[in-house]
C-alpha cells in the first residue's frame, strides 16, 4: 500500500505540476521578498457584501473600469456564502495557506462576526495593527477593542459598527396591554425579567403573545454569563444565565406567552407585519433596520425602542488584519476610515442607520433634537444607544460559542416541543457539540 | 367474436382512462412546483414574507431586472462558467464511459476482471470524502479557480460506466463487432462508427442527467471557484441567499432558480428527441 | 450466445481492451483514488483542526472506529441509528419510485396504449430533477411550514391539530423527505428504464403478441427479463444515492436531523465531522464504514436480483 501511494502521489504531483506549468503561472518564489513594497491587489475576505457596500459608497476610489482602489491597489473581493460555515472553512484554508499563496491571492483583511472572532484573533493568523499604524481607538467603544484583543493584550483588529441591544415593541399593542407606548413608561413596567414575565402574562390574556421565538430572550441571558461555553480544560459549561434562559423559555412555551420557532423563522417573520400580534423583539440598530423589513414596509412608526429587563449586545462585525499581507497601508488606512473618519461615520449613521464605533460622531446625532428615527416614530434611537454602549462588556466568549449558541437553541426547542425530555434535548445538544468540536469535553 | 372484440377495446379504453389519470396526476404533482417557482419569481420579498399563494405577484419583470442589473452577481458570465463545466463533463462522461465500458464488455484480457470488480467497488465509496481530500490536493496545487478541474475528472465516472456496461450487456450482439471486424474496420472506428450509434439512446440519458448533476453541482464548486468570475450558478445562489439583510430578495432568488433551469429544459428537451428516435433499428440482433 | 468466437482469435485483441480503459484508469487514479486512499489513511489518525490549530495527525489505529461503535450508556450505537435513518428514507421514496418509474415505462413503450403527449409528458416528470435538491427543499419547506398553506388547511378540516407541526414528527419529516426524494428521482429512473425498454427487439414483442399473450406476460416474460441489468443499474445507483442521502434532510431539519436526530443521515452525521474542526479522522472512519456497508448490501442486490440464469 505505501509503495502504492508513493507512486500515486508522484503521478499526481506530476500531472498537477505539469498543469501548473501549462496554464503558465508557476511562480513560488515571491513570499521571499522583503521589501515590504505594497502589493498591486487589496483582498478582502466576507461572507455576504454589507461592509462591501459601505467600503465602496464613502471609502475606496472607483476608476474608470469599474474597479474599486485604496492607493494603487485595486480592491478584490472573496466572498463565500455562510452555509453550514462554509465561510470559515474558505477562510481557514485560505489563513493556513498565506505563506504559499502568491501575493495577490494572499488575504490582506478579512471579516469576522462577535460569535467567531475569538478563535482569529487569539491564532497567529491575524496580526497586531499597532505595528501598522491603527492606534487611535479614543472614540470607539471600549468593547470593540477587547473583543479583537489577544490574551497577552494585542489589538488585532476593528469593528466599524457598535451594537447595543434593547427591546424593539409595538407601540399599538403596547397601549393596548399597558396603557402607555411612552419608551421611559414602558421601560419601568419590564425593567425587570419578574416584571417582564408578568407583562408576558397580560399579553398573553388580552389576545398577543409576548415574543414571537423562544430564543427571542436568548442573547440576553447568554450575553450575561458568568463563564464561557467551554471552560479552561476544555469541558462544556451550561451557564446559570443559559439555565435562566431555557427555564423562562418553558414557562413562556407551557403559557403560549411565545410562539416556538426559530429567532430567524417565517413565523416570526410574520408577526412583523401589520397584522402581526406579537409585542417585543430584541435586537440592536442593525436589527430593526436590516431583518425587519416587514414591518418597515408594512407598520412603520408603531414602534418604540426600550432597554428592557437587562443590557446586552448582539452581533458586530469585526475587520481583522491577516498575517502575511503585502498592504499593510491600505488594511491601516481602512480600519482607521471606518472609526476616526467623521464625515464617513455620520454617512453611516445618517444614510444607513447604522450606529458606528465612534462616540463623537454618535453622541453628536444624539444631542441632535432634530434627529429621530422614522421607523420608530420619531424617536432618536441614537440617543438610547450611546447610552447602553457604555454598559457593554466582551466577556466569557470562547472560539466554541457560535456552535454552542445555535445549537442549544434549536436543540432545546424540541424539548419545548414536547418531542423530547429535557434530558435527551441537552444529550443531542452535547452530541451535537462533540461532533463539531472533537476536543470539547461535553461529559457532565 | 364480435363481442369478444368489443369487450377487449372496452377494456383497453378503461387501461387507458386509468393509465392517462396516474400520468396525469403525476405530471400535476410535478408541474405545482414549477408554477410555484414562476408564481415565487413574480413576487416581491415583501409580497413572499406574507405567505404562500398561487396568484402571480406582478413583479416578474422586476425581479428580472434586478436579477440582470446586479453588480456583485454576473448572471451571463455565471451561465457561460456553469455551461461550460456542465457541457464538459457530460461529453468526457459519456463518451469516456462508453469507450471503458465497451472495452471491458467486448475484449478478453488478462485484468478484465479485476477491473470491471474496481469499479463496480469504488462505485460504492461516498463521493463526498473523495472530494475533501480532492480540494486539498487542489489548493495545494494552485488549481482552485480552474474550471478544467471541475471537468477532466469526469472522465472517470463509475456509475456512469456502469449503465454503458449494463447497457451494452442488454444490446450489443458481439457478431456485429466481429463483422465490422472482417470489413476492415479498425478497432476504434468499429466503436465510433458502430457501436456509440447503437448506444445512442443510453448515451443521450446519460449526456442529460450529467449536464444536469454538473449544473446544479454546488458542494464541490462552492470549495473550490471563489474568484467572482469564474462562479457557477449554484454558488450564486448561495451567495444571494446568505446577502445581508438590507439586500435580501427572496423575490430575487427565485428569479434566479427559475433562471437557472431554463438552459437545462433546452439542453433536455433538444437531448430528449435522441432519446426517442435513437431506437437501435437496423443493427443485427443475436 | 456471449462468447462464441473462437478463443485465439480474441487475444490477438487484448491490447485493444487496455487502452479502451486507460483514459478511465488514470484519470481515475490522479483525481479520484488518490483521496480516497488518503480518507481511508486518515481514518487511523487523529487528525483535525482546534480553531486555527492542528492537532495531529497522529496514529492512533482503530480508535476511531471504537468511538463510532462503542454503545452509549442507553446502550445504543449512534451510526447505526442513523445507518437505520437513512435507510428507512430511501425505501420510503425508493418503492414508489421504483413502481411508478417502471408503470411508466411500460405505458410508454407500449404501442397498444399508444400513449398521446409522451414528449411533454416525459419532460414534465423529469422536471423536478432540473431544480437543485436544496432550491427544491426550500419549495417544499415553504409549503409545509407553520405559515405555508397545507398546514391551515388541514387544521381547518380537522385532520391535524393546532400545535401539529410538519418538522417535529419524525414519520411526516421522513414521509417529507422520501416525498421530495421521490418526486425528483421517479422521473429520471423513468427515462433510464424507458431507454431499456427501447432496446429490446421489438420483434420479441410483436411476436407474443401474435402468440396471444396478455400484457402481464409479456411484462414478466419478456420485459423483465431483458429490462434487468438496466434495472439492476438503477436499483443499485439509487440505493448508493439514498445512503448518501444529505441535501435534502438537511434542509429540511437546517442540518439537525430534528426532532431526536431521527431523521439525521450518515453523510449529515460525517458533515457535522467535517465541517467546524475539519476532522478527517472521523470523517474518515465514518466514510469506510458507510462504503463497507454499501459493498456489503450491494452484493446481496447483486446475488439476489442480477444472476445469470444462461
Amino acid at each position: 500500500m505505501m509503495k502504492m501511494k508513493k507512486l500515486m502521489s508522484g503521478v499526481l504531483a506530476a500531472t498537477m505540476v505539469l498543469s501548473v506549468a501549462l496554464t503558465g503561472c508557476g511562480n513560488e518564489k515571491s513570499s521571499a521578498k522583503q521589501n515590504k513594497a505594497e502589493g498591486k491587489v487589496f483582498h478582502i475576505m466576507a461572507w455576504n457584501e454589507e461592509f462591501k457596500g459601505f467600503f465602496e459608497s464613502y471609502f475606496a476610489k472607483k476608476h474608470s473600469n469599474g474597479d474599486y482602489y485604496v492607493g494603487d491597489a485595486k480592491v478584490v473581493w472573496t466572498i463565500v456564502p455562510n452555509e453550514n460555515g462554509a465561510y470559515q472553512d474558505a477562510l481557514d484554508r485560505a489563513l493556513l495557506n498565506q505563506e504559499n499563496a502568491k501575493d495577490d491571492d494572499k488575504v490582506d483583511m478579512f471579516l469576522a462576526e462577535a460569535d467567531y472572532i475569538a478563535k482569529y484573533v487569539k491564532s497567529d493568523a491575524t496580526m497586531d495593527i499597532s505595528k501598522i499604524g491603527v492606534t487611535d481607538f479614543s472614540n470607539t467603544y471600549k468593547y470593540t477593542v477587547e473583543a479583537a484583543t489577544d490574551d497577552n493584550g494585542v489589538v488585532k483588529g476593528t469593528s466599524f459598527q457598535c451594537c447595543p441591544a434593547g427591546v424593539i415593541y409595538r407601540r399599538s399593542i403596547a397601549k393596548d396591554v399597558l396603557g402607555t407606548d411612552d419608551p421611559e413608561e414602558v421601560q419601568s413596567k419590564i425593567d425587570s425579567w419578574d416584571k417582564f414575565n408578568s407583562v408576558a402574562k397580560e399579553c398573553k390574556d388580552k389576545g398577543y403573545y409576548m415574543t414571537a421565538s423562544d430564543g427571542e430572550t436568548y442573547r440576553t441571558f447568554s450575553n450575561n454569563k458568568e463563564a464561557a461555553w467551554v471552560d479552561k480544560d476544555n469541558n462544556l459549561v451550561i451557564d446559570p444565565a443559559v439555565q435562566k434562559w431555557m427555564d423562562q423559555a418553558d414557562m413562556f412555551a407551557k403559557n403560549e406567552y411565545t410562539i416556538l420557532n426559530d429567532v430567524w423563522g417565517e413565523e416570526k417573520q410574520q408577526q412583523m407585519l401589520d397584522s402581526g400580534k406579537t409585542m417585543c423583539f430584541f435586537g440592536p440598530a442593525w436589527y430593526y433596520n436590516f431583518c425587519m423589513g416587514n414591518a418597515m414596509d408594512t407598520c412603520k412608526g408603531d414602534w418604540g425602542l426600550c432597554p428592557g429587563p437587562q443590557s446586552y449586545f448582539w452581533g458586530g462585525t469585526w475587520l481583522l488584519a491577516a498575517t502575511g499581507t503585502d498592504n499593510e497601508k491600505a488594511v491601516a488606512k481602512t480600519m482607521n476610515a471606518f472609526i476616526n473618519d467623521e464625515k464617513i461615520c455620520s454617512n453611516m449613521v445618517e444614510k444607513n442607520q447604522q450606529f458606528v464605533n465612534n462616540q463623537k460622531i454618535n453622541e453628536k446625532f444624539a444631542a441632535d433634537p432634530d434627529y429621530g428615527n422614522e421607523f420608530l416614530g420619531g424617536q432618536n434611537d441614537t440617543a438610547l444607544f450611546v447610552e447602553l454602549a457604555k454598559d457593554i462588556k466582551f466577556q466569557n466568549t470562547s472560539k466554541y460559542d457560535q456552535l454552542c449558541n445555535e445549537g442549544i437553541q434549536q436543540y432545546y426547542r424540541e424539548y419545548l416541543k414536547g418531542k423530547v425530555t429535557k434530558e435527551q434535548a441537552l444529550e443531542n445538544f452535547r452530541k451535537f457539540i462533540k461532533e463539531k468540536y472533537p476536543n470539547v469535553n461535553v461529559d457532565k | 367474436m364480435d363481442k369478444k372484440n368489443k369487450r377487449a377495446s372496452m377494456q383497453l379504453a378503461a387501461v387507458r382512462a386509468l393509465v392517462y389519470t396516474i400520468i396525469i396526476f403525476l405530471c400535476f404533482l410535478c408541474l405545482f412546483f414549477f408554477v410555484m417557482l414562476f408564481v415565487n419569481a413574480s413576487r416581491t420579498n415583501n409580497q413572499l414574507q406574507r405567505g404562500f399563494t398561487l396568484i402571480p405577484g406582478g413583479h416578474f419583470f422586476y425581479n428580472m431586472k434586478n436579477a440582470f442589473t446586479d453588480s456583485s452577481i454576473q448572471i451571463p458570465q455565471g451561465m457561460i462558467n456553469s455551461f461550460i463545466v456542465a457541457a464538459g463533463a457530460a461529453v468526457f462522461t459519456t463518451y469516456f464511459s462508453a469507450l471503458t465500458a465497451y472495452g471491458i464488455y467486448v475484449y478478453d484480457f488478462k485484468l478484465k476482471k479485476l477491473a470491471y470488480t474496481f469499479i463496480i467497488a469504488v462505485m460504492m465509496i461516498p463521493s463526498q470524502v473523495s472530494a475533501v481530500g480532492f480540494v486539498q490536493l487542489a489548493y495545494k496545487y494552485g488549481l482552485n479557480n480552474k474550471l478544467w478541474l471541475l471537468i477532466v475528472p469526469s472522465i472517470a465516472a463509475p456509475a456512469v460506466f456502469f449503465y454503458m456496461y449494463q447497457y451494452l450487456k442488454a444490446t450489443l450482439p458481439l457478431d456485429i463487432v466481429e463483422a465490422s471486424r472482417i470489413d476492415g474496420s479498425s478497432e476504434f472506428a468499429t466503436f465510433n462508427r458502430i457501436v456509440l450509434p447503437i448506444m445512442k439512446p443510453a448515451m443521450a440519458v446519460q449526456m442529460i442527467f450529467s449536464f444536469v448533476a454538473a449544473w446544479n453541482n454546488y458542494f464541490l464548486p462552492a470549495l473550490l471557484l471563489t474568484r467572482p468570475e469564474k462562479k457557477t450558478v449554484p454558488i450564486m445562489i448561495a451567495q444571494l441567499r446568505s446577502a445581508d439583510y438590507s439586500k435580501f430578495d427572496m423575490g430575487k432568488v427565485y428569479m434566479f432558480i427559475l433562471l437557472a433551469i431554463l438552459p437545462v429544459i433546452v439542453v433536455y428537451v433538444f437531448l430528449s428527441k435522441s432519446i426517442i428516435k435513437g431506437v437501435t433499428s437496423g443493427s443485427v440482433k443475436g | 450466445m456471449k462468447n462464441n468466437k473462437p478463443k485465439g482469435k480474441s487475444v490477438s485483441y487484448a491490447k485493444w481492451g487496455y487502452i479502451f480503459i486507460i483514459p478511465f484508469f488514470l484519470v481515475y487514479f490522479v483525481f479520484t483514488f488518490y483521496p480516497q486512499i488518503l480518507t481511508i489513511y486518515n481514518s487511523f489518525f487523529e487528525n483535525y483542526r482546534d480553531g486555527l490549530t492542528q492537532i495531529g495527525p497522529k496514529f492512533v489505529g482503530l480508535d476511531n472506529y471504537k468511538a463510532l461503535l462503542t454503545p452509549s450508556d442507553q446502550g445504543t450505537i449512534d451510526i447505526v441509528k442513523y445507518f437505520g435513518n437513512t435507510i428507512i428514507m430511501w425505501i420510503m421514496g425508493a418503492v414508489p419510485q421504483f413502481v411508478f418509474a417502471l408503470l411508466l415505462a411500460v405505458f410508454f413503450t407500449n404501442t397498444r396504449l399508444n400513449i398521446k403527449g409522451q414528449r411533454i409528458m416525459k419532460t414534465v416528470i423529469y422536471m423536478p430533477n432540473l431544480i437543485m435538491a436544496s432550491a427544491f427543499s426550500m419549495l417544499f419547506y415553504t409549503l409545509f411550514s407553520n405559515v405555508g398553506p397545507i398546514k391551515p388547511l388541514l387544521v381547518h378540516m380537522g385532520i391535524l391539530d393546532k400545535t401539529f407541526d410538519f418538522f417535529f414528527v419524525t414519520i411526516s419529516v421522513r414521509g417529507l423527505v422520501a416525498l421530495l426524494n421521490f418526486l425528483m428521482w421517479f422521473g429520471n429512473t423513468t427515462i433510464l428504464l424507458m431507454a431499456g425498454i427501447q432496446s429490446i427487439d421489438e420483434s420479441l414483442f410483436e411476436s407474443a403478441r401474435i402468440d396471444g399473450a396478455s400484457s402481464t406476460r409479456v411484462f414478466f416474460n419478456i420485459t423483465m427479463p431483458l429490462l434487468k441489468p438496466i434495472f439492476v443499474y438503477t436499483f443499485i445507483t439509487s440505493m448508493i444515492g439514498g445512503l448518501q442521502m444529505f441535501d435534502v434532510p438537511s434542509v429540511l431539519t437546517n442540518a439537525k436531523g430534528t426532532p431526536d436526530r431521527t431523521v439525521m443521515t450518515v453523510i449529515m452525521y460525517l458533515n457535522n465531522y467535517l465541517g467546524g474542526s475539519n476532522n478527517y479522522g472521523m470523517a474518515g472512519a465514518i466514510s469506510v464504514i458507510l462504503f463497507i456497508v454499501t459493498a456489503i448490501l450491494s452484493v446481496i442486490v447483486f446475488k439476489t436480483i442480477d444472476r445469470d440464469k444462461d
